[in-house]
């Protein structure tokens, strides 16, 4: 669908098409940064529910910043950061369990563990330009987008976070 | 190496003489497990589907007549009454709209400051990222401003002048005050005359000399202000005892730039004066007396405590 010939977030094809566009991404986004799954959920629920009371006047180029930064302030109003535990597809891993010994299996479970933990040691928005790049796939251009800040201070964001990840790791 | 080149190696972007002089260092390796582990990293599960579904449910709660399901079937009798409706709601829209037009708003961006001068020579000066509105029609019988941000007033004599934020609410007769409202923090400063502060419902006095502040709805005593105008007018920013997170937040107003933070205590008081002209004395202005150090790179700026390596 062709979102430019619709410029009404109050027609439902728009409104429920720009939910299935960017909810998920916003969701996970917002996730990265604070950590509670349940909480994050709900922000972005009512984030869109304020997004179709205010559909008149936001046009649906604007729509996905406008529910990122609702979403957003929402969670900072009532909610603290908490861990955030990320899950590991290993199902390579182990399928490769013949060349692989259990050893190595062990030894890469640890290694996710510290990276867990230099995670949650990272600050938020590092936390969340690294997932965003490196799970959801998102460019820096994208993320720079959402976050409403420039392509050059995500690169920033995303080098220092891999270099604290490396330094808390390797245990310098 | 190049800027940020960690970010450049993950999106492909280094010649091959620079890819070829990084995996030479001894931390490569460790790099290359990061990014490979991270790869297995998977995100929370999300059903849009059930999430749409669920969303329909919370708005047909609110309003049935906006999203419906099923089939409409149309009867003549409700056409004709659905086409007086939309006429009705028509006219209500465009006198609305004719109403609204009449409202005055003016804002500022970061990095910027500007004077406006009201129907009845009042003068407003706004703050960097601040804005006003008020009806240029009603002006006559109604004498009210609403802010959002910070700006200094000098209100000409005449009838009750107000201000209105969404934290409180400040009367004055003629006067110079200044009102600064941000998220929750709410600062009455009168400099002239006499404003009467509402905050929660409780009014107070606050004659020429002294300070209102309210953070997170709490009330805090403050000294009034040893000037004769707010400091921001002569190009400063000035703080006594307040929680340093204003103080970055008045900051990056001030520079149009971002701040991060890592190990601050954003708590902390700062009393003191930062410039809002020159960069570089404002951010030792500011990382001295809290013990930071501070790391300046474009648009961007980090503060660190001192201590952390």
């Amino acid at each position: 669908m062709n979102i430019e010939n619709h410029n009404n977030v109050c027609q439902e094809e728009v409104f429920s098409f720009l939910f299935n566009a960017h909810s998920k991404a916003i969701f996970r986004s917002i996730f990265y940064k604070y950590g509670n799954e349940e909480k994050a959920y709900d922000v972005v629920q009512e984030a869109f529910v304020k997004l179709w009371e205010h559909c008149a006047k936001v046009t649906p180029e604007k729509a996905k910043s406008y529910v990122y930064t609702i979403a957003n302030n929402n969670y900072l109003n009532v909610l603290k950061a908490e861990k955030v535990r990320m899950r590991y597809n290993n199902s390579g891993l182990e399928k490769d369990r013949t060349q692989e010994s259990p050893e190595y299996l062990l030894e890469e479970k640890e290694f996710q563990q510290k990276l867990d933990n230099a995670l949650n040691n990272l600050p938020e928005n590092q936390r969340q330009t690294f997932l965003m790049n490196r799970v959801e796939g998102k460019k820096y251009a994208e993320i720079a987008d959402l976050e409403g800040v420039s392509v050059k201070a995500i690169e920033k964001r995303m080098h220092l976070a891999l270099k604290t990840l490396r330094e808390q790791i390797d245990g310098i | 190496m190049k800027e940020n080149y960690l970010a450049k190696w993950l999106n492909n972007e280094l010649s091959e003489a620079e890819l070829a002089a990084f995996k030479e260092t001894a931390e490569y390796a460790s790099y290359q497990r990061i990014i490979e582990a991270s790869a297995r990293m998977e995100g929370p599960a999300y059903d849009n589907k059930a999430a749409y579904q669920q969303l329909q449910a919370k708005l047909s709660g609110k309003d049935k007549s906006k999203m419906t399901t099923g089939k409409v079937i149309q009867m003549r009798p409700v056409r004709k009454l659905m086409a007086i409706a939309a006429a009705v709601v028509l006219m209500i829209a465009v006198s609305f709209w004719f109403v609204n037009s009449q409202e005055e708003t003016i804002s500022t961006l970061y990095a910027q400051s500007t004077t406006h001068t009201l129907p009845d020579a009042s003068e407003i000066i706004l703050n960097a990222g601040s804005e006003i509105s008020y009806s240029k029609k009603k002006w006559d019988k109604r004498r009210v401003v609403s802010l959002e941000g910070e700006a200094f007033f000098k209100v000409a004599k005449g009838e009750r002048f107000s201000v209105a934020t969404d934290l409180g609410e400040v009367w004055v007769l003629g006067t110079q005050f200044n009102v600064e409202h941000r998220d929750e923090y709410f600062e009455v400063t009168c400099y002239e005359g006499l404003v009467r502060v509402n905050f929660n419902g409780v009014e107070q006095e606050l004659p020429a000399g002294s300070s209102f502040l309210a953070i997170n709805g709490k009330v805090i005593p403050v000294e009034g202000p040893n000037a004769d105008g707010p400091s921001w007018l002569n190009q400063e920013s000035s703080f006594k005892s307040i929680p340093l997170k204003y103080v970055l937040e008045e900051f990056e107003r001030q520079f149009d730039i971002e701040v991060e933070t890592r190990d601050v205590d954003l708590n902390q008081l700062f009393t003191g004066t930062f410039s809002n002209t020159n960069k570089e004395l404002a951010l030792q202005s500011i990382s001295s007396p809290s013990r930071l150090t501070y790391d300046l790179d474009g648009e961007n700026v980090i503060f660190y405590a001192e201590d952390t390596p």
